[in-house]
């Protein structure tokens, strides 16, 4: 289902969306993204390191018209967090899928929702059930569950 | 004046599920506004990873009971996506018709609190009544009259039963003369027109940053719909119109919602003509390939999304779910600030809060 | 209890309001509960009051998940429950009926309880779908808790997920039926 793009998007002439975010991204963050691939008609897939997601998502809003973050979610492996940014872009239609790692021992990553106010409650959201930390996220408490709840309960360590 | 906190807690007749509201009014006028969900939480997420593939639908079914088929359809269209399925013609039709005639029930209900809770208490009766006409329909189809658990991994449960093309398009050919009346009765009513237009203005722009998603974006002036704009399933086939307003207020996501409904009936009668003999449903295996899928779909109340992570086994690894309405809540301070009290019951309806999606 | 107030020419006797409700509350305990003459009234009105009651049952618009819907569906023309008298009240203190119908998540419990408690006597509980009475689908997750009798009193169980209508309605006449069996005097309590 998968193609991988492995080449670098020669001209700006008869180019397709999708050529144009990924030499786009590749021109001004070419160290902090890797491994991209085209997992559908509009959607792609690209890992960002996590020190670079801000810059990424600024640059991604203000210059190639990604307006609406549409999902956060958070996934609990073996050795790492990651969390899962799917940002659209409601001009030319597409669906970026930005993979983002952590440490287990050190969960936390910036916040965005000072790019985009609808990542707010998403962040909440995985902070509360995965404990994922955002910094300077605005009011980082738990949302979902009883404010005095001790746990984590979707980390692979709870037992409920 | 006096500032205070007002509490529209749990137990409200306007709420249409359990969410808080604390409200900072000075005199009339509102200041503030906190919402806070939670209420409804059931671990769904944490559920899912303790069961097969097939015995999640009926669970994804209960996320939203307003518009229950649209759920475990995206669920399906998710493990389809990561198995790598390939789902037959004519399956893939009758989940379109039974996604619109779900659409069309789910406005209905929303049309009914929403009338109810602005005191034009005859829309209650009429407009469940006919909603009545729809679940009938359901029962035919699926045996179920709210929670269906009629998709399946590879198509659907089972055909249609006799003679259904028949009574869907008399049902079909009934809404359309009911919705002409519910206009004339809705826009008739001055009480109804006054409490609704220029209320609750959400701008366009704050509404695409919010993440505002669905009817409530498109009646901010966007023209965005995901059966239009990255088609899914059989909706490239089908020819309708998006239904768009420019004033961003409560009339627009009532008038936007009405519009859909006129446009599910002609994609309903569409998908009826269309409709290819064949198969309805394919065996699909019981293991999923490690890797990650990915579903979208267009629900009556915005953009679901859902993400899951297959590691070989017969049980998922991790199941995400982006569920509109939790957003759209949290846009609730934006939208309520500078309005009287007495409109929170337009505003808050206007958006169609079904909180068993926002709590998962 | 009574005061001599004031020395002039209109020198009223005032009681204070809370002195002369511990006066009615003892005249009331003493000459109406324990009395042969609350045992007569009672007797007289007994069979009134429970008709009226059990052909009034107002239960309280408190609606959590599906089956919330099905009680929704059950006040409009198809299923008509207003025929036998029941209506859906917005205040705890108005209500005689708590309807349960989802799942209770443990945020949800101390609220629940509450709401409980402000009901006045007499009151029942109906607890609807497979949620409330068990925990329904959900009934191994970490948040929710295994049916709404670990805290709350149950009178009717309905089941079903979600209930019908139908089923809804049956419940109510099976707890008409229930009132009318225990009929209890209002004065006494026997």
């Amino acid at each position: 289902m998968a193609e991988k793009l492995l080449e670098k998007p020669a001209g700006r002439i008869d180019e397709v969306p999708e050529q144009r975010l990924m030499r786009g991204l590749l021109d001004h963050f070419a160290s902090a993204m890797t491994d991209f691939q085209r997992l559908d008609r509009g959607v792609m897939r690209a890992k960002v390191e996590r020190r670079e997601l801000h810059k990424v998502c600024k640059f991604l809003k203000d210059n190639m018209s990604f307006e609406h973050i549409s999902m956060i979610s958070a996934v609990d492996y073996e050795d790492r967090f990651e969390i899962v940014y799917h940002i659209t872009s409601y001009r030319d239609k597409l669906l970026l899928e930005l993979v983002t790692t952590t440490p287990k021992d050190d969960p936390s990553v910036d916040s965005i929702s000072s790019i985009w106010g609808g990542a707010d409650w998403q962040e909440r959201e995985s902070y509360d059930l995965m404990g994922i930390r955002f910094n300077n996220h605005p009011k980082l408490e738990r949302i979902l569950l009883p404010k005095d709840y001790l746990y984590h309960p979707l980390r692979k360590d709870f037992k409920g | 004046m006096a500032e205070m906190w007002i509490n529209m807690g749990p137990q409200h007749p306007m709420t249409h599920g359990l969410w808080n509201l604390r409200i900072k009014v000075d005199g009339e006028t509102i200041v503030d506004a906190q919402p806070e969900v939670g209420y409804l939480h059931r671990g769904i997420e944490k559920l899912a990873e303790g069961k097969t593939y097939t015995q999640i639908i009926p669970i994804a079914d209960r996320l939203c009971y307003g518009s229950s088929m649209t759920w475990s359809h995206l669920y399906c269209l998710t493990v389809e996506n990561l198995m790598g399925l390939e789902v037959p013609e004519r399956a893939e039709y009758i989940r379109v018709m039974a996604i619109e005639m779900q659409r069309i029930a789910s406005h209905l209900m929303w049309l009914a609190a929403y009338a109810s809770d602005l005191g034009l208490a005859a829309g209650f009766t009429y407009t469940m009544r006919d909603r009545e006409v729809l679940i009938d329909l359901f029962q035919a189809l699926t045996g179920g009259r709210l929670t269906y658990n009629y998709p399946r991994i590879g198509g659907v449960a089972h055909d249609l039963p006799a003679n259904f093309e028949r009574d869907a398009l008399r049902a079909v050919d009934y809404m359309e003369t009911r919705l002409k009346q519910y206009e004339d009765m809705f826009e008739g009513s001055k009480i109804f027109m006054m409490r609704n237009v220029g209320i609750g203005i959400l701008k366009k722009g704050d509404a695409v940053n919010l993440g505002v998603t669905g009817p409530s974006l498109r009646a901010s002036g966007v023209s965005y719909d995901l059966r239009k704009d990255m088609p899914y399933s059989v909706y490239p086939e089908m020819d309708f119109a998006v239904a768009t307003h420019e004033d961003c207020d409560c009339y627009a996501r009532y008038r936007v919602r009405m519009d859909e409904m006129w446009e599910s009936c002609k994609i309903i009668r569409q998908s009826l003509k269309k409709m290819p003999k064949g198969k309805w449903r394919i065996v699909a295996p019981r293991t999923a390939p490690v890797g990650t899928g990915l579903g979208r779909v267009e629900d009556p109340r915005g953009e679901g999304m859902m993400y899951l992570v297959g590691d070989g086994t017969d049980r998922p690894y991790r199941l995400k779910i982006r569920s509109p309405i939790f957003v759209t809540v949290s846009a609730a301070p934006k939208i309520l600030v500078g309005y009287k009290l007495a409109d929170v019951v337009a505003i808050m309806g206007g958006l169609d809060m079904c909180i068993g999606e926002a709590d998962r | 209890m009574k005061e001599q107030g004031g020395s002039g020419p209109g020198s009223a006797i005032l009681f204070k309001s809370r002195d002369f409700l511990k006066w009615w509350d003892g005249v009331f305990e003493g000459v109406l509960r324990r009395s042969p003459v609350g045992s007569g009234i009672d007797y007289l009105t007994k069979d009134f009051f429970n008709w009226a009651t059990r052909n009034s049952i107002y239960f309280l618009h408190f609606g959590i998940m599906c089956c919330a819907l099905e009680m929704a569906v059950a006040s409009a023309p198809r299923f008509d429950q207003q025929r036998f008298g029941i209506i859906p009240r917005s205040s705890p203190r108005q209500c005689d009926v708590l309807l349960v119908n989802g799942p209770v998540s443990k945020k949800l419990k101390p609220a629940l309880r509450r709401l409980y408690d402000q009901m006045p006597e007499p009151k029942w509980v109906i607890a609807m779908g497979e949620c409330a009475i068990s925990g329904g689908p959900f009934y191994n997750s970490y948040s929710v808790v295994p049916g709404v009798d670990q805290f709350i009193p149950v009178d009717v169980y309905i089941p079903g997920c979600p209930a019908r209508p139908e089923a809804l309605l049956d419940g109510f006449l099976k707890l008409q039926k229930m009132i009318k069996e225990n009929k209890k005097g209002l004065l006494t309590g026997k």
